[in-house]
């Protein structure tokens, strides 16, 4: 197995006060993992500082051999909310943003995506629903051509046919090599499709284990992932 | 198909693909689909079903063509063997429910022909 993501000794603050500490974490490529934990146990903060958008932190974030920024940056894909861009923006316009944007976008890959996913060039953001929405996400995620996947919470909220879409979206696109960082704080839903497991807790990376090993312990993940906080207070 | 989540999902996908070549839904011979189709047919991960495929090469129950894909054994009598441990399971199933039951292993035969006897009355 290569090694695909080493980070070691992060910490990373916020308004003085530590969001993550002595982070230390190694990601094999071609693997699909889950980041779990609670809310506000600092997924996102963990997958903002991978993806070189959160800047205050310290130790070493090293993903395919590069340590700089930049180019992690040009090594993974990272969902964002669309925050940017205003309600009345066209699909087709957010398509050309980030194909000025990254240069690894294919927009052939995205227009397979985006007939997979049912969604209309035409229609605007505020016409979304926020299944069609979160799979707009996806879509422009997976168009890109990297090593490293970052989803955030990308079934929050979403009905069970957006989030089978999703699923087989990511059986079907990821490539053998790329690895798939999928956060979440109910794992249940996913746990068919996962590799391995990374449980945030007490602002670090409290576990990371695979499931086939788990699951060798004749338990099941979620028992696992809801163990770990029940054993909280001795 | 449901998986149960406390059992590695390989293993799970083995005991899938075995159940269908001993009922004959995959044939000696016969191409079973890509990794991928399955993977997404089974809603899990293609290293996963990767994983599984590998193991039943080993076994010998499945045989792979460089650039074809894996294809079901023709060898009659590991097929035969396949089926029989399926048999061998349900029974083992059965006998272990029974007992829980408390039926003792010297009733069973009567039991069973009892029930058959009722059955062929019914119909």
């Amino acid at each position: 197995m290569t090694n695909l993501l080493k980070i070691t000794g992060l910490n990373y603050k916020k308004n003085q006060k530590y969001i993550l500490r002595d982070v230390n974490l190694t990601l094999d490529e071609g693997k699909i993992i889950a980041l779990l934990g609670e809310n506000g146990a600092g997924k996102t903060s963990l997958m903002r500082v991978i993806a070189g958008v959160a800047k205050n932190y310290s130790g070493q974030v090293e993903l395919a051999g590069g340590k700089e920024e930049a180019f992690r940056k040009a090594h993974l894909s990272f969902t964002d909310g669309l925050s940017g861009f205003g309600d009345t923006t066209k699909i087709k316009e957010v398509v050309n943003f980030y194909e000025s944007l990254y240069s690894d976008f294919s927009e052939n890959e995205f227009d397979e995506l985006r007939k997979f996913m049912k969604l209309d060039l035409d229609m605007r953001l505020n016409q979304l629903s926020r299944g069609m929405r979160e799979k707009l996400i996806i879509a422009l995620t997976f168009a890109r051509k990297a090593d490293l996947y970052l989803l955030d919470e990308p079934f929050g909220g979403i009905d069970a046919m957006a989030r089978k879409k999703i699923i087989n979206s990511i059986i079907l696109w990821k490539e053998d090599k790329a690895t798939i960082l999928i956060s979440d704080h109910f794992v249940n839903e996913i746990s068919t499709l996962l590799d391995e497991v990374v449980i945030i807790k007490n602002q670090t990376v409290f576990a990371h284990k695979s499931t086939d090993e788990i699951r060798e312990n004749h338990e099941s993940i979620e028992e696992y992932y809801e163990g770990l906080y029940e054993d909280e207070g001795e | 198909m449901e998986f149960k989540d406390n059992i590695p999902i390989y293993l799970q996908i083995e005991q899938y693909l075995y159940r269908q070549i001993a009922m004959n839904e995959l044939k000696a011979g016969e191409k079973i689909p890509s990794v991928r189709k399955l993977a997404l047919e089974l809603t899990v991960n293609v290293n996963t079903v990767q994983r599984a495929l590998q193991q039943m090469n080993d076994q010998g129950i499945l045989y792979t063509k460089r650039g074809e894909g894996n294809f079901v054994t023709e060898d009659e009598e590991l097929l035969k063997q396949t089926r029989q441990a399926l048999i061998d399971d349900k029974l083992d199933e059965f006998v272990q429910n029974m007992l829980t039951l408390g039926i003792e292993k010297d009733q069973l035969v009567e039991i069973l022909s009892n029930y058959l006897e009722g059955k062929n009355q019914n119909d």
